[in-house]
């Protein structure tokens, strides 16, 4: 089986710095972009030298503790991201990917971002892992960690999330679950964790919050001030290098440069016509597909259920206690507030659909999703009952840009938005009669 | 053609119709409720010592159109969960007082919420069970079957004291000893019951009230050994996989020259083995017994153990080969399938994969497939 798609970390550093070249020439992108890509490449970077600056790396999956991570010199791979810079990088390497795991018996109906990383496995093209790290309130994806850890001898460690994280003893067992897997890491790497230093990077991780809360404010500014090149940047921030300088300077960064063109009127598009919600993930399948919709129905993407803290946010209860307050920023965390009730995902996208003056919603229905294929109607029944916002379903794969056309897309959108611009709701909101 | 059960009729009987039998208009009829559950990691004991029937919330032997259920759950759902839900979108579980699920299986959950949301019941809750086996796990277990019996107390306006759950521990240690034993009768090389036969008997386990099903339980084991029952077929099989509830389908492969002598579903098998302590508090017995009581399940995220269980219940029970029967969309099943494949053909058990819908009978081409997989086995012995 053909595997010269197929992407290696040298190979995604490659892409990564042309694409930072390239940006740097294109006209009429926003400045972030450069320290965007800079944030993804030194994530990257940092795995690929880990090994030789005596650090260890670590495969995760979502709602882990990433500040314990910093503070033990331990380097993680987050598995998701890396099928989505994969797609950034070459379109091709996932579906060869996928494919090379359908040949180890692996079901296609399991979520993307896990066949993917079976792929490269088994091709040998994952990154060098020390030990596996996971956790869930729901995902039944996250066994795959424990089995791929089983078959390719690399220890693994599973942090369990009650469902329902907010009661005394729920938040009290995941505490303690963060103090097992301090004792796993310390084994593994026979350092012991500073509690000092851990302090320090919780403070940094911290202030990221707060400088996602002031972006996501601007972000909300009608027209909105985001362009599509910058979406997700918080998220990048926060899940790629928490409690690290680099971080609070690019999202410093991006806060100022957003105000600069609030204050010079400079908006994502010259006629804003709609503004859209993302109700699970971005298009992650199809890295160009918001430029599109901006450019051909002047639809800007103004949130989305992934870079969403639940809540407000304020998790630092106790700087002295540094496990007790990453306990309570985990399960309130962009990309980890949705492991939980359908019902408490949708209200809360129905307050963001308030707070960002949505228009329209699209809730990418991702064929390996479980959790998504079942909360996807009542997320879409809520926002129509509680602010008159329609969503349209595209049924698609997270990660595989093969699994539906672009054409195919393009038509529901077609259909989407000039039901949209009709709607009574739309032109109440508008003022337009 | 072996003589019928009338026990196991009786059962049946009283189970029909599907799933609002003679048993539960029986028990309505009293002004008792019945609380559904569709999780195994929910103690029916608890739903018991309330004076409620717990009832498992499943599709039956036959296949339900499921074109309503498609517009609150997409089709990418487990065509279990999707089966469930439109059975309450025709009506059939309006009997149901409350319901009860619970996170292990994100599916399970997601009917839940589902059914919270579109068609809410007087009584709904849900538990998080663990995916690690060790004594944190019983801690974060117990805890939250406490508050279920806070809130089942709360409904009901009655405390249900420990004496009360002590009784129906016994009561379902009785049936799972009960069920032990016809298992044990099945290592036989002529087994007295054929795999359809042994299904109907789990699913009822679920579906009557215990004591009533312990009796005819009891029944049955005595009506086996009295009439020297046995099963003449060449083949003996086991099947794992997905919770399947067509006994109809395991009917069908039946009538090829094989019986399934063991399973490894959390109706079948799971349900019979093991003790409830009654040694210790009840609470703790019940969050020790379903955390670590029973046989390692898919649910749980390190699953050595079902592996290992799967292998020695194959060896024991002698059987000839494995279907390994996952329904589509099941994420655990499918994680262990590489795995499963290789450990199982280290200790020379062969093994069929079939992809398949919940409740759809054996079609043509399932058929074909066990059939070349019964082929391949004679070769094998000869």
């Amino acid at each position: 089986m053909s595997n010269d798609k197929m992407l290696s970390i040298d190979e995604i550093l490659a892409g990564l710095k042309k694409a930072t070249e390239g940006v740097k020439k294109q006209p009429g992108l926003m400045k972030s972009i450069v320290g965007y890509l800079d944030v993804v490449s030194t994530y990257v970077e940092r795995i690929a030298t880990a090994k030789e600056e005596g650090k260890w790396v670590a495969s995760h999956g979502t709602q882990q503790p990433l500040e314990i991570l910093e503070a033990m010199d331990v380097r993680g791979v987050f598995n998701e991201f890396w099928g989505v810079v994969s797609d950034i990088v070459r379109l091709e390497s996932v579906p060869e990917a996928m494919s090379v795991s359908a040949s180890t018996g692996t079901p296609g109906e399991v979520c993307s971002f896990f066949r993917n990383m079976d792929g490269l496995m088994h091709a040998g093209k994952w990154p060098r892992s020390d030990f596996f790290l996971y956790a869930t309130s729901c995902c039944d994806n996250v066994k795959a960690f424990h089995t791929l850890g089983r078959r390719y001898g690399i220890p693994s460690f599973g942090l369990e999330r009650s469902y329902f994280p907010y009661t005394d003893h729920a938040m009290e067992h995941w505490k303690n679950e963060y103090k097992r897997l301090i004792v796993f890491l310390e084994e593994q790497t026979g350092k012991k964790l500073d509690y000092d230093r851990l302090k320090e990077v919780v403070a940094r991780s911290y202030r990221l919050t707060e400088l996602h809360l002031e972006i996501d404010k601007l972000v909300s500014h009608v027209p909105c001030p985001l362009s599509p090149e910058c979406f997700s940047g918080t998220l990048v921030a926060i899940r790629l290098l928490p409690g690290t300088q680099k971080g609070i300077d690019f999202l410093t960064g991006l806060r100022d440069e957003l105000k600069e063109r609030i204050d010079k009127g400079v908006s994502a598009v010259k006629d804003e016509r709609f503004r859209v919600m993302w109700t699970s993930f971005t298009p992650f399948f199809d890295p160009t597909l918001m430029g599109f919709m901006q450019q051909k129905y002047g639809a800007v993407s103004v949130c989305d259920m992934l870079s969403h803290w639940r809540g407000d946010a304020k998790w630092m209860l106790d700087p002295d206690d540094p496990l007790g307050n990453l306990a309570y920023r985990t399960v309130l965390a962009p990309g980890n507030c949705q492991y939980s009730s359908g019902v408490d995902v949708a209200a809360n996208l129905s307050d963001k659909a308030r707070r960002f003056k949505v228009d329209g919603a699209i809730f990418n229905n991702n064929f390996g999703c479980k959790t998504g294929a079942a909360y996807g109607p009542i997320i879409k029944d809520e926002l129509m009952c509680e602010v008159s916002v329609p969503t349209l379903t595209l049924n698609c794969d997270v990660l595989d840009h093969t699994f539906v056309s672009r054409a195919e897309i393009e038509s529901q959108m077609d259909s989407f938005f000039e039901m949209l611009e009709t709607s009574k709701a739309y032109k109440e909101r508008r003022n337009l009669q | 053609m072996n003589t019928p059960l009338k026990a196991l009729d009786e059962m049946i009987r009283l189970t029909s119709p599907f799933p609002e039998s003679v048993s539960v208009k029986d028990w309505k009829a009293t002004g008792r409720k019945v609380i559904g559950w569709f999780n195994p990691y929910i103690p029916e004991e608890i739903i018991h010592a309330a004076g409620m029937l717990p009832f498992e919330v499943t599709g039956n032997n036959e296949p339900v159109e499921m074109q309503g259920a498609e517009a609150h759950m997409h089709s990418n759902c487990c065509s279990k969960i999707r089966t469930c839900w439109q059975m309450q979108l025709d009506g059939k579980y309006k009997f149901l007082d409350g319901l009860v699920s619970c996170s292990m299986c994100d599916q399970d959950m997601r009917l839940f919420e589902v059914w919270a949301y579109y068609k809410k019941l007087p009584y709904m809750d849900s538990l998080y069970a663990p995916r690690k086996r060790d004594e944190v796990a019983i801690k974060l277990y117990l805890a939250d079957l406490e508050d279920f019996r806070s809130r089942l107390s709360q409904y009901l306006i009655c405390r249900i004291p420990d004496e009360h759950i002590a009784n129906s521990i016994q009561v379902y240690n009785r049936g799972r000893e009960l069920m032990h034993q016809l298992y044990e009768l099945r290592k036989r090389d002529r087994p007295p019951v054929a795999g359809a036969e042994a299904l109907e008997v789990s699913k009822a386990a679920a579906r009557l009230p215990r004591e009533r099903f312990n009796e005819l339980l009891e029944q049955l084991l005595d009506e086996i050994q009295r009439s020297g029952r046995e099963i003449k077929k060449a083949k003996r099989l086991m099947i794992i996989g997905s919770d399947l509830h067509n006994a109809n389908q395991m009917a069908a492969l039946e009538t090829l020259d094989a019986v399934v002598v063991v399973d490894e579903m959390d109706i079948g098998i799971r349900r019979a083995w093991g003790q409830v302590d009654t040694q210790l508090p009840p609470m703790e017995a019940l969050a020790r017994y379903y955390v670590m009581g029973r046989p390692v399940d898919k649910h749980t995220w390190n699953s050595d153990g079902r592996l290992e269980f799967i292998g020695d219940m194959a060896e024991q029970y002698k059987v000839d080969g494995i279907l390994s029967e996952i329904v589509r969309f099941c994420t655990y099943d499918g994680w262990d399938k590489f795995d499963l494949k290789k450990q199982m053909e280290q200790r020379g058990i062969p093994i069929l994969e079939i992809d398949l819908e919940y409740g759809h009978p054996a079609g043509a081409q399932v058929k074909i497939r066990a059939e070349a997989f019964m082929e391949m086995l004679e070769s094998r012995a000869s």
